[in-house]
């Protein structure tokens, strides 16, 4: 006789137990968390009035605003260096990205790979290389200009100018991805059918090809604009010397000042997250609105123009940008890096090998590299599967509220990083857990920042796989586990990788958050940089820059050898 | 009762719905022992998703699912038995190959799942590799392969194991034409051979009718109608299916009551014509529709050919030469009449003719 009824255990609601459902929701809640609740200390600190040094506040007004908005020289610097830094980056991105995807120039591969390098050297590094190459009198660029032509301090990095320079040389590499992707995913037969209705060269391109790529453009101006808006270390390094002060250095000088005024920090770094939000809520709905033209999803082998004898010449332009954005920092910084005293002038130079002995046996120093490092592959080696389970929750289950807990995710994108550390601060100096100047916060708050990053990474990966390569695992037979391991993770295994090495170099590299977080016992790399530049010498600062920028490097040389074999696989 | 005739896949009563949604709205019909059933239907009428929810890939909102007599899915008494324990074997639209394997370890996945003696995974997999000829490829990684032999892969994939149903999404949609037609008469030659019971979801009706013992015509969610190749083609129950298998006229009319002879029914287009159509019916006076195969219609020069068939007079409209058959255009009376004609004896546009179709081919519709 057959027994009818089933047994209970084989009824699974929406195909997931309640287990993985409750895990699932833990998981979620935790990192929902970790981002709303800095958030909403930033929120209570603005509206402080009273004594700074308490919390919850006692007495609350909007005090603080109204203090900021007589402070016009701030804002009027602010607008300033992002205009020109964003219309620096945009110019140079848009040619490099029409030379590179557009026309036959020789070594396309190369030059695009060295183009996101300045990317990677970071802004901070970058305004050391460049106050080195171009400080009044003694940057090396000045000190040849005096030898060689006779005019004695054409060059001045310490200057508006020079800072948005440097936001535009080191920040703005994303100006050229952004366009060189808007520029293949152009349809190369739109404009070929123009061309064969009898429209010539030029009224294509005026047309066409500017029409459709008109939104991806502006996309990318109002993007590297929010960007700019929350840069922070060119300014700190080349500003603060001349008491030159955008929003974000202003809002350290407040938590700096005796006593912190956080009230009016918060203020600030609220009130600048507000028009960063609005920027990017405005680039994200052009985005959607501007899908029709050239977002197919498709990527195409876009038309190159045959440019002739001409190539060379814009070859020539993009390594120029090459050498100025990539080659000369490095150079400068290697260069003082192994001087006792920096200089170019070739007899005077005497060199050794001490800086970079300083850098690593110096306590305070060696701590802060080994620190950066631990750092780096703790949060990275635990934030990526704690953000592989966020990216199956949002992409592949069926949980209720996904869409929130991608969206809270990807939140902490939109606030700039060093308002994100001022949240942090005084969220964790006012939670009883003593955790603030440990190390563990440090890793909770880069964690915390760098969940978009990752899980943009991991997802980019996870939609790639088509989902029938695990359904059809399933259909032959196969458990979770066994799936797990045969196909999910050897098929995940690159994409694992890529975010782990992002996630390092990220970590290595930060500065926004670890400026407010680090303490006497637990310093970190990059705002040791920061603070050696202003009290220790030029050299000992090079070494240590051209540590941060070795690890960083090599972890992106990793990264890209990997994703050439996976690309090459695939 | 013997056991064979238990059906080997029987689905009652079947709804999916997403939400608001509804994909499938309540469909029942069964596979027998080593039958090929084809699931054949436009794009979003539901069939792949039935497809899926036999598999367990999909959860199904109401009715039941029977493997082999066992219930795997059945909402009344909660039970749906997890994908991996259903027993049965997909091969899958996108292929679905694991590019991280090689074409031997693709086919051996399955028997590798059910922990069998190394010998005989060795065996059972390069049977199966024999099977689809893909022997020599064996060490290859199968991400190097042609569109054809990963669709290969796949189909070896799916026998390896020895399953008693196979289910197949579209499995020849990525291929090319010529391609297709090669691989439509391998996958008649294996299931001839295996004696495997499978279920087969396309919207090529052609592939539908070539390949399967019986097809069942999805629209909207809901069955039009399941019969054989050959009855789908050639009575028709509805317009839907009429339209959709092959290529017919649809002429609308009226029914005018039974002819003479027996059997039949006359039937009066609206332009006046009476045609003798087989009776399906006996309401008269009821508007309705005939189709007529275009295929199935002789087409005459010149006025006044009288036979016991039906007869429509025209002129040729336009006509296009196709190679294998020539397509006419012609209009009778305001009826535009498309007949296909082996590319003999070719009639020029604008001429007189006479369209004439036995009343066998004149199918009465229900709607």
């Amino acid at each position: 006789m057959q027994n009818l009824a089933p047994p209970a255990s084989l009824w699974r609601p929406s195909g997931a137990t309640k287990i993985e459902l409750l895990a699932s929701a833990t998981v979620a809640l935790v990192c929902v968390g970790l981002i709303v609740y800095p958030l909403f200390f930033l929120l209570a600190e603005s509206i402080n009035v009273g004594d700074p040094q308490t919390f919850p506040p006692k007495d609350i007004g909007i005090d603080n605003f109204i203090d900021l908005s007589l402070d016009l020289t701030v804002l009027l610097n602010t607008a300033y260096v992002a205009i020109a830094a964003t219309a620096m980056a945009i110019a140079a991105g848009f040619v490099l990205a029409w030379m590179l995807t557009r026309t036959n120039v020789p070594g396309k591969a190369l030059l695009e790979r060295l183009l996101e390098i300045p990317f990677y050297l970071t802004p901070l590094v970058g305004a050391l290389a460049w106050s080195i190459l171009a400080a009044p009198k003694s940057g090396f660029l000045n000190q040849l200009l005096v030898t060689v032509v006779g005019v004695s301090d054409l060059l001045d990095i310490y200057t508006p100018f020079g800072i948005a320079w440097v936001m535009a040389l080191f920040e703005g590499t994303v100006a050229f991805v952004m366009i060189s992707a808007v520029m293949k995913s152009m349809d190369p037969s739109l404009e070929e059918s123009s061309r064969v209705t009898g429209a010539g060269k030029l009224r294509t391109l005026f047309k066409i090809t500017l029409p459709l790529v008109l939104p991806g453009l502006l996309g990318a101006i109002v993007f590297v604009f929010a960007e700019m808006l929350g840069s922070f270390a060119a300014a700190l390094v080349l500003g603060l010397p001349g008491r030159f002060f955008v929003v974000t250095t202003a809002i350290w000088q407040y938590t700096l000042s005796y006593p912190p005024e956080y009230g009016k920090a918060s203020a600030l770094g609220l009130a600048l997250f507000g028009v960063m939000f609005a920027t990017l809520s405005f680039y994200r709905w052009m985005v959607r609105r501007g899908t029709f033209a050239t977002i197919s999803g498709k990527a195409f082998q876009p038309r190159s123009i045959d440019m002739g004898r001409a190539r060379y010449g814009l070859a020539a332009i993009c390594w120029l940008y090459v050498f100025v954005a990539v080659i000369l920092p490095i150079a400068a910084l290697l260069l003082t890096s192994c001087l006792r005293f920096a200089t170019v002038i070739v007899d005077q130079m005497s060199f050794t090998l001490q800086n970079y002995e300083t850098a690593l046996t110096l306590d305070a120093v060696r701590s802060a590299l080994t620190n950066s490092l631990e750092l780096g592959i703790g949060v990275a080696t635990v934030g990526v599967f704690v953000m592989a389970v966020l990216v199956w929750i949002i992409y592949r289950s069926r949980l209720p509220g996904r869409g929130a807990v991608e969206y809270v995710v990807m939140f902490p994108q939109s606030v700039p990083r060093m308002v994100f550390g001022l949240a942090l601060l005084t969220a964790w100096l006012n939670i009883p857990i003593p955790l603030y100047g440990t190390l563990w916060v440090l890793a909770i708050a880069y964690f915390t920042v760098l969940m978009p990053l990752g899980v943009r990474t991991l997802s980019g990966v996870v939609l790639q796989i088509d989902k029938s390569l695990e359904e059809c695992a399933q259909v032959c037979g196969a458990t979770w586990a066994y799936r797990m391991r045969t196909i999910t993770v050897p098929l995940l295994r690159p994409g694992l990788v890529a975010a782990w090495l992002l996630i390092f170099i990220a970590s290595v590299r930060e500065i926004g958050v670890s400026i407010y977080l680090m303490g006497p016992n637990s310093k970190v790399i990059a705002p040791a940089i920061v603070s050696s530049w202003s009290s220790a010498g030029t050299e000992l600062t090079a070494a240590m820059a051209m540590i941060q920028t070795a690890a960083v490097l090599l972890a992106v040389l990793l990264l890209l050898s990997l994703t050439a074999k996976y690309f090459k696989g695939a | 009762m013997s056991a064979n005739l238990q059906p080997m896949i029987a689905v009652s009563d079947l709804v999916v719905s997403y939400g608001n949604y509804v994909a499938v709205k309540g469909i029942s019909f069964d596979v027998r022992q080593g039958e090929h059933i084809t699931l054949l239907g436009p794009s979003g009428c539901g069939k792949t998703t039935t497809l899926r929810s036999i598999a367990g890939l999909e959860r199904p909102t109401r009715g039941s699912i029977l493997l082999d007599g066992k219930p795997v899915f059945s909402a009344d008494q909660r039970i749906n038995v997890p994908v991996e324990k259903r027993g049965i074997s997909m091969v899958f639209q996108s292929y679905a190959i694991w590019p991280h394997m090689t074409v031997f370890d693709n086919v051996a996945y399955g028997l590798r799942v059910r922990g069998l003696p190394q010998k005989e995974i060795e065996a059972k997999a390069s049977q199966a590799l024999d099977l689809v000829q893909l022997r020599h490829a064996a060490d290859r990684p199968a991400s190097k392969l042609s569109g054809g032999q990963q669709q290969r892969v796949a189909l070896g994939r799916a026998i390896a194991f020895s399953p008693s149903i196979i289910l197949f999404d579209e499995p020849l949609s990525n291929l090319d034409a010529k391609l297709r037609a090669s691989m439509r008469i391998e996958l008649k030659e294996l299931q001839h051979r295996l004696g495997i019971s499978s279920v087969y979801v396309t919207h090529d009706q052609e592939e539908a009718l070539a390949i399967s013992d019986r097809v069942i015509v999805m629209n909207d969610g809901k069955i039009e109608q399941i019969g054989t190749p050959d009855e789908i083609y050639s009575r028709p129950t509805n317009g839907f299916v009429a339209d959709f298998v092959g290529s017919a006229n649809i002429l609308p009319g009226t029914i005018v009551g039974p002819a003479s002879h027996h059997e039949l029914t006359v039937f009066q287009l609206n332009t006046g014509e009476r045609l003798n159509t087989r009776a399906s019916t006996n309401s008269s006076g009821a508007a309705t529709t005939v189709a007529v195969r275009t295929a199935l219609i002789d087409i005459r020069r010149g006025f006044g050919h009288r036979d016991d068939r039906n007869a429509l007079e025209g002129q040729v409209l336009r006509r296009l030469f196709h190679g294998d058959f020539v397509e006419y255009f012609v209009n009778c009376q305001g009826h535009r009449v498309t007949v296909r004609r082996p590319p003999t004896d070719i009639i020029s546009e604008g001429e007189e003719v006479t369209l004439l179709f036995s009343p066998e081919h004149a199918v009465l519709l229900e709607r």
